[in-house]
């Protein structure tokens, strides 16, 4: 079974250092890794606003991981991250095939404009229309 | 006005030599439904429109323009999506909302 790709995004608890915050998301980067995962990007978005209140949190440090792995790779991840303090809340997505498909659709529209330019359309009212 | 115009469309579809009286009168009907319509503004799909294939639930940005202070899902009517973005668009809104970038509820 081929690998697939996976954001895990998650919310560290927001009294939390910028250091811990760090060791936090290496922690996670090590499950991963030890379950046969890659890690292809992490992005932090730094502290945020709740939307609403997550365990008496308003707030909350937001790390996104982009991983590429099997599926028992998400199950024992997720697993660790429960159990992992600091961890307020997290998501799990998969989105290869949602992106592929967006690829796809964008090459495909791209091909079909070189095809055959579109003219700027106007709507037209004909002479017949008016006259009837 | 009859006669002008039965004899516009024979002359555009007259192919259908023997409809094309009856159509004229039909023809003449919708056109002034159609005229109060032309001037009304036709809701267009945002994401069609702007090619955007990945409705990505990080974009709170985008996502927020699509939910209103209560943080209802809205019905599509009322931002002119399409069925295929629509569909998506509420997936990742209900995705945001689990990890906290837009509101269940107003607070």
């Amino acid at each position: 079974m081929s690998d697939r790709v996976y954001e895990i995004l998650f919310i560290a608890d927001p009294n939390l250092g910028e250091p811990e915050v760090d060791s936090l998301a290496a922690q996670l980067q090590a499950y991963v890794e030890k379950e046969g995962g890659r890690i292809q990007r992490v992005e932090k978005w730094g502290k945020k606003r709740l939307a609403y209140v997550v365990h008496k949190h308003r707030e909350g440090h937001y790390v996104l991981l982009v991983t590429e792995g099997p599926s028992s790779m998400v199950h024992e991840v997720e697993r660790r991250i429960r159990v992992t303090d600091g961890v307020v809340k997290f998501i799990t997505v998969r989105v290869d095939e949602d992106l592929s498909k967006a690829e796809r659709r964008k090459a495909r529209r791209a091909a079909s404009e070189a095809r055959n330019p579109r003219p700027t359309q106007r709507r037209e009212k004909t002479e017949e229309g008016v006259q009837a | 006005m009859s006669s002008g115009g039965t004899g516009g469309f024979r002359g555009s579809g007259g192919r259908q030599g023997g409809r094309a009286g009856a159509q004229g009168g039909r023809g003449g009907a919708n056109k002034e439904q159609g005229k109060r319509y032309f001037f009304r503004r036709r809701k267009v799909c945002k994401f069609c429109s702007d090619k955007i294939d990945y409705i990505d639930y990080k974009d709170v940005k985008t996502l927020s323009g699509f939910v209103p202070e209560r943080g209802k899902i809205l019905p599509r009517r009322m931002f002119g999506t399409c069925a295929e973005h629509q569909r998506k668009l509420t997936l990742a809104i209900k995705r945001a909302r689990n990890i906290a970038l837009l509101p269940f509820a107003a607070e």
